[in-house]
């Protein structure tokens, strides 16, 4: 059996390259992505930690939270389409209307 | 039995107010005839009423718990019930004459509703049975006054009279109530304990604590009192509104100066007579400024040419008759308000009936300059007579009802002054007398006497304006001789069902009860006959086709006396040029500069610092989106490097 630090190892490095390409990207699609890949790094830990336990919680959590995110990607990237649209570029830097 | 439908006195031309006010515009002449049906219904209530308490001397008192300490109830007394009488009687035929004169208006709906409103609001301060109803109501008059004179309100003399007419009596008004809150304080101060079912306020309270009260606050009360009425009755020096208040239509002329409003201020001090009797510095006031304002309007009613202003000063002269004749109770005692009372009452008979009249001419004749007119009795027969009823009254012909009224008065100032309290408001009210009579005969010689001096139209008014002319006239002329002596028993007692004793007051105000009559030399009996027939003589002689002499014989174009007369003693000069543009103005513009640099600068600072602060922090929105989250991780960082020291129990 896989131990379980190497899981939690997987889902901090995951974490890291999420926030890393947070803070450095542009791009709208791409800033989407990082916070998937966030969001997988914590799903990972629920069932890393579900299995061990073992408490089934963790695992049902995590569908739910798949499930939410991908909701949250359908939003996102309907306000990425709108977006684009409406400025011709999804680079958020150009995207500043409401700024003073 | 009728006494439990007494608050209809009230209520009925309230509810004409409101269903003119909301259906008067569909319904024929404005929906008027709710207003003269619910004021002739408080007449027969009233009389009903008044025939119930009358033969047993009965009073009606009804009274409801209102707020915390105050009360609202309805108190007819003989005081009340002569007013109630007069009241919805004279506005009867007032809203009568209305239908006609108003015909056509395309105001006409609201004028019955501010006419019933302003009626509703003179009745339910008459019968109100404690102070500070009576100031509500008294308030409500002044605003329907304020209404019903800027009834034309596109006329800008109009609606500058109506402004000008609230803003004189406002200062009246502030006197009272802060006589109101005098008289307050000082019978919290007591710690009465009140019977049940009496509050504060209620007449019959102030009547019984009156004696409890130090006698300079009772001065301060009283004279504020007073102010009230000044204000309201167009006394020296609040009396400039009156005049002016001519610019509304006729009729709200006619219910001003004889049955609503002006007779408030009157009716105040009658009411609260036990308390200036109290207080008899306050009462000399009154006798005073009362004699004062009766020769001063007298004056100045003389060289008027507009006839309705000089009907507006012979109102403001006898007012001051009322108010003088009150003022004279500190020598008389209580009989005083009776004869007060009984000049208000043939006054507002004779004086609706002279501004009707004179209303009916200025119909006919389409001005309201006497020298323009000159023999309308021809064309207008029954309007002439009317007025000439009217107008001998007001002289005081003998056996007439203002005959009988203002020879009271003068006895009563004759009483005054034998017992030492001056004659000088003997001269000023036996002179008014003797201008009276002038003033108002050379009214009638110059309209109805003469040849006509433009090219008017002749003919008579309908008659459903003369009706309420022939009535009046009767009740001017014949009212007064058969119920002199009963009126003034009936009325001048009108206290003794308070229980109030005049001895004790007397006492508290350092002087005594004048028992028994002076006797008073044969030619001061008949000097009132002598001024009013002597008055009227002199006015033939000047006016009328008898005409022996010719005003130009007695002053000129340069007589000092007759321009000033003719500037009305400068008046307007001095309230509007000086006092309002000056005085007023600078202080004026003084707060407005203390308003626009102190206190709106204060609140501009104050708001230029938060704004001067949000300017600021708001550059740390960069928009960028990279910021923000660099901010959320530092910060979720440093939590949880707090919690890991939390839980390794390090003291933060």
């Amino acid at each position: 059996m896989v131990p379980l630090v190497l899981y939690v190892l997987l889902a901090s490095t995951m974490f890291v390259i999420g926030l890393y390409g947070l803070l450095t990207q542009r791009n709208g699609i791409k800033l989407m992505m990082c916070v998937e890949i966030l969001l997988n790094s914590a799903i990972i830990n629920l069932v890393a930690f579900s299995a061990y336990l073992p408490n089934v919680n963790g695992q049902v959590f995590a569908l739910f939270a798949i499930a939410l995110a991908a909701a949250e990607a359908g939003v996102g990237f309907a306000i990425m389409i709108a977006l684009y649209r409406l400025y011709g570029t999804i680079e958020l830097d150009n995207i500043n209307a409401l700024r003073w | 039995m009728y006494q439990d439908y007494a608050y209809l006195i009230v209520g009925l031309p309230i509810l004409a107010f409101v269903l003119t006010i909301f259906l008067g515009w569909h319904l024929p002449k404005g929906g008027g005839f709710f207003t003269v049906l619910a004021t002739f219904a408080g007449f027969i209530l009233s009389f009903g009423i008044f025939r119930e308490i009358y033969p047993n001397n009965e009073i009606v008192h009804q009274s409801m718990h209102w707020f915390a300490s105050f009360n609202a109830g309805i108190l007819i007394d003989p005081l009340a019930i002569v007013m109630l009488l007069m009241v919805t009687f004279v506005c009867t035929l007032i809203h009568t004459y209305a239908l006609g004169y108003m015909e056509g208006d395309p105001g006409m709906a609201r004028y019955f509703a501010e006419a019933g409103l302003f009626t509703a609001a003179m009745l339910g301060l008459v019968f109100s049975d404690n102070l500070l109803q009576l100031f509500i109501f008294w308030e409500l008059v002044g605003l329907c006054s304020y209404l019903l004179i800027g009834f034309w309100y596109r006329k800008p003399s109009a609606a500058s009279a109506a402004k000008k007419a609230f803003l004189v009596t406002r200062v009246g008004d502030v006197m009272f109530l802060a006589g109101i809150i005098l008289l307050y304080t000082n019978m919290m101060r007591l710690n009465l304990v009140l019977p049940e079912g009496a509050y504060l306020l209620q007449f019959q309270t102030i009547y019984d604590s009156l004696a409890l009260i130090p006698p300079d606050q009772l001065t301060w009360i009283a004279l504020l009192l007073f102010g009230g009425a000044v204000g309201k009755s167009g006394q020296f020096p609040l009396h400039v509104w009156l005049p002016d208040a001519m610019e509304g239509p006729t009729t709200v002329s006619a219910m001003i100066h004889a049955a609503t409003m002006v007779t408030a201020g009157v009716y105040l001090v009658a009411r609260m007579f036990p308390l200036f009797y109290a207080a008899p510095d306050a009462l000399m006031v009154v006798a005073y400024i009362g004699a004062f304002t009766a020769l001063f309007a007298a004056t100045m009613g003389l060289v008027m040419f507009d006839i309705k202003r000089v009907l507006a000063y012979s109102t403001v002269s006898q007012l001051g008759y009322m108010m003088a004749a009150l003022g004279f109770g500190a020598a008389v005692g209580a009989t005083a308000v009776g004869v007060s009372m009984f000049h208000l009452i043939g006054h507002s008979f004779f004086k609706a009936l002279l501004f009707l009249c004179a209303d009916s001419v200025i119909h006919a004749v389409a001005t309201n300059d006497m020298r323009e007119m000159g023999g309308v009795l021809r064309s207008m027969k029954w309007t002439g007579l009317t007025m000439l009823a009217g107008s001998l009254t007001l002289a005081g012909f003998p056996l007439t009802t203002g005959f009988f009224s203002k020879d009271e008065i003068i006895i009563l100032a004759f009483e005054n002054g034998a017992f030492g309290l001056g004659w000088i408001p003997y001269v000023f009210v036996i002179l008014a007398a003797l201008l009276t009579a002038i003033y108002t005969f050379r009214l009638w010689f110059l309209t109805f006497d003469g040849e006509p001096r433009s090219d008017y139209h002749k003919h008579e008014s309908p008659w459903i304006m003369l009706g309420p002319l022939v009535v009046l006239a009767l009740f001017a002329l014949f009212m007064g001789m058969p119920t002199q002596g009963q009126f003034y028993d009936y009325v001048g007692n009108n206290f003794d069902h308070f229980g109030v004793d005049f001895e004790e007051l007397a006492h508290i105000g350092g002087h005594h009860v004048e028992h028994g009559h002076v006797h008073e030399p044969f030619i001061f009996k008949i000097l009132p006959i002598i001024v009013g027939v002597g008055g009227i003589i002199i006015a033939a002689l000047f006016y009328s086709r008898w005409k022996r002499f010719d005003p130009s014989m007695v002053t000129s174009e340069r007589d000092p006396l007759r321009h000033i007369l003719l500037k009305r003693y400068y008046q307007n000069e001095i309230y509007t040029l000086w006092f309002a543009e000056k005085v007023v103005y600078g202080i004026a513009l003084v707060s407005n500069m203390i308003d626009l640099k102190i206190i709106d600068g204060a609140v501009n600072k104050i708001s230029a610092v938060s704004v001067g602060f949000g300017g600021t922090l708001r550059k740390v929105q960069t928009g960028v989106i990279q910021n923000y989250i660099t901010a959320i991780v530092l910060g979720v960082a440093a939590l949880l490097i707090l919690i890991q020291l939390a839980t390794m129990g390090v003291a933060i």
